[in-house]
């Protein structure tokens, strides 16, 4: 054979490979095809080993979801909050373990308002041992700053101590892996889980704060605390994470202490003049509602603080607090 | 059955064996890497992450932190160091009005009464690396209540805390109480800092010596190192405030390479304000034609003179804001020819 025929294919070869081809053609796609996951990848968590937290929210009682009551002392506005609600029997059973989340993100001490007030958190672990009748009531965060140092400087480990509360501090293996289906940032992310794992009702407890990143905190930012992990990536996208945490947190009762509200150079303050007396509490069950209140003790709209918008998007609760027939109330 | 020959089959088994080795390596690499969780994919820049081993500060404390300790207190927990990766543990959202003005590390540490547990107080020196990048953040955070601290140029007791500059640094002592016991310990602290804490002599800030004397509001001046106004290009931007009867004015100025940058930002500047619902107003004064824009019942100001970019901003009254705009004009000039 000369060259040029040696680069010929007679037909049988050419059948022949083309069979092959057509073989591998199929066999790969049929391999592709089985293991194709059109959910995409689970970043190497298995399913069973992520958590959810419970929904810890009670049934809506019309013309009882939101009360305001005004007045200087945190103990007094609280209790009457609570009992225009319906008091707190009707927030925590008895039996119940009830955990309290209040923002104790800075070792700060109590006059500079950066932190839940701990008067007020003692008077929510009093009122839900003496009235609720709880068998059990913790406190707990995971605060910026060292864990420790939050609770004793900011006061609040020591009153809830010693209202008889169990001070939980935040441990690495408290923290497990969740997603929020519906969330775009919350997903396979740790967050503070294991004190809410067996407990029957949440309350949070939030002082109305400015944010030099958020705009605000209040209640519905202060589920931060319950992230792990660099939650720092989330002030990215501030107003998403926190709609989110309202979507991934359903708690029982919140408390947004508007007493003393932080009006400038927050989350930490630093000085009592960042401070001006407003003298109001609000409690409700719908946290959207309750910061759409806050904000406008902030001198701010809903619309400055576009995460509210979102969170009511997502069904959390509304903006339009009015509708709710809040109930007001003022302790001399 | 024909064959191939041996040297033909040889090359296309080689090839066939390189483009399988090939698809074998992407395989292997789309394995490796779905195991990897593509944040960015849900919006997050992971760049921002800070890196574990950045945690370990080679932050050396400026001074012996023992003497810094007043009379009647001990020092309290152990000293912090903080850089700009993980500024936030310390004061979570604040952080970027650190971090976006030269920040570069946070050393604190806390002091207690030994007398009275109640009595504590905390120490922020933020080193912002320049003069300057210290002062806007002193500047912008400056309480409406301040009370002037003596012997220091930029410093201002409000309530229960001392703030004040001292060359690159911020500094913020925040005291637990409002007691004239421990406002004493803090002051003590504060001077023990400007003799043991060593600083450029010669670093000043020239800028503040071009706003006019006159009608100042003392120790008014702010520095907006980027974002003045709203405005992303108005950047190194000194305010004053001006009591002009019973109104406050804001004086700005920003000093530029040149003339033609000058002029360059104030134009962009004053088409921002135009677009965002700003129309230009008549006036009676020549120089500043073209120059004068009514903000939503309020009066903008937008001028230029020799490097300087300057103005008033959110005037209510036009008469005060063109007569304090014309002295900045004058005192400007005089410092052009300085």
């Amino acid at each position: 054979m000369n060259e040029q025929s040696n680069k010929k294919l007679n037909r049988r070869q050419l059948l022949t490979r083309a069979g092959k081809a057509g073989i591998s053609i199929a066999v790969a796609g049929a391999v592709s095809y089985l293991l194709y996951d059109a959910k995409g990848p689970k970043a190497g968590v298995e399913d069973e080993k992520r958590v959810t937290l419970k929904d810890f929210s009670i049934q809506h009682r019309p013309g009882q979801t939101m009360s305001i009551a005004k007045g200087p002392d945190r103990v007094k506005t609280v209790d009457k909050a609570i009992e225009l609600l319906g008091g707190i029997e009707r927030f925590v059973r008895p039996g119940e373990t009830v955990a309290i989340k209040p923002n104790a993100a800075f070792a700060s001490p109590p006059i500079l308002g950066a932190t839940a007030n701990p008067e007020l958190v003692a008077e929510v672990v009093r009122l839900c041992y003496s009235r609720g009748k709880a068998k059990k009531v913790i406190v707990t965060d995971n605060p910026i700053n060292d864990p420790a140092s939050c609770f004793t400087l900011s006061g609040i480990g020591k009153a809830a101590s010693a209202a008889g509360a169990e001070v939980v501090l935040p441990k690495a293996h408290l923290f497990k892996l969740t997603t929020l289906p519906e969330g775009r940032l919350i997903k396979n992310w740790p967050i503070f889980f294991e004190p809410f794992r067996k407990i029957d009702k949440l309350i949070g407890i939030a002082p109305i704060k400015n944010h030099h990143r958020a705009g605000a905190s209040m209640t519905m930012k202060n589920w931060y605390g319950l992230l792990g992990g660099r939650r720092n990536i989330f002030h990215q996208d501030i107003n998403t994470i926190i709609a989110e945490l309202a979507m991934m947190v359903r708690p029982t009762l919140i408390i947004l202490d508007g007493t003393e509200v932080m009006i400038t150079n927050g989350p930490t303050g630093g000085s009592i003049s960042d401070l001006r007396r407003a003298n109001t509490l609000i409690a409700s069950t719908d946290c959207v509602a309750a910061d759409s209140y806050g904000c406008t003790l902030l001198d701010l709209k809903v619309s400055d603080l576009p995460y509210l918008a979102k969170a009511e998007k997502a069904g959390v609760g509304t903006t339009d607090y009015e509708t709710l027939k809040p109930i007001f109330a003022t302790i001399s | 059955m024909g064959s191939v020959p041996g040297r033909a089959k040889r090359l296309e088994s080689a090839i066939s064996i390189c483009l399988l080795a090939i698809l074998s390596l992407i395989g292997v690499g789309v394995f490796i890497k779905q195991f990897n969780y593509n944040m960015s994919r849900y919006g997050i820049d992971t760049t921002a992450i800070p890196k574990l081993e950045t945690q370990n500060s080679k932050f050396e404390i400026p001074f012996e932190l023992s003497s810094l300790v007043p009379a009647g207190f001990e020092m309290l927990s152990k000293a912090e160091v903080y850089n700009s990766e993980n500024l936030y543990e310390k004061i979570n959202g604040k952080a970027p009005l650190y971090t976006e003005s030269g920040f570069e590390e946070l050393f604190t540490q806390r002091f207690i009464s030994t007398g009275d547990p109640n009595q504590w107080m905390e120490l922020y020196v933020y080193d912002m690396g320049t003069l300057r990048n210290a002062f806007s953040v002193y500047g912008v955070q400056k309480r409406a209540d301040s009370e002037a601290f003596p012997s220091m140029q930029f410093a201002y007791k409000s309530g229960n805390a001392l703030y004040f500059v001292h060359g690159k640094y911020y500094i913020e002592l925040v005291g637990s109480s409002e007691s004239d016991e421990l406002f004493k310990a803090i002051a003590e602290i504060a001077r023990k800092i400007g003799t043991n804490l060593a600083v450029d002599p010669n670093a000043g800030i020239a800028e503040l010596s071009f706003f006019p004397q006159e009608n100042l509001v003392p120790d008014s001046f702010k520095l907006y190192l980027v974002n003045a106004f709203g405005f992303e290009k108005l950047t190194n931007i000194f305010t004053a405030r001006y009591k002009v009867g019973n109104e406050t004015i804001t004086a700005f100025i920003g000093k530029r390479a040149d003339l033609k940058e000058a002029e360059a930002i104030a134009e962009s500047y004053r088409n921002f304000l135009i677009e965002n619902g700003a129309v230009i107003k008549s006036t009676t004064n020549k120089t500043l034609e073209g120059k004068v824009m009514d903000f939503y019942g309020e009066t903008e100001i937008v001028f230029t003179t020799g490097p300087f970019v300057a103005g008033i901003h959110e005037a209510e009254n036009q008469q005060a804001a063109e007569k304090l705009a014309e002295i900045l004009i004058n005192r400007l000039n005089s410092a052009n020819n300085e």
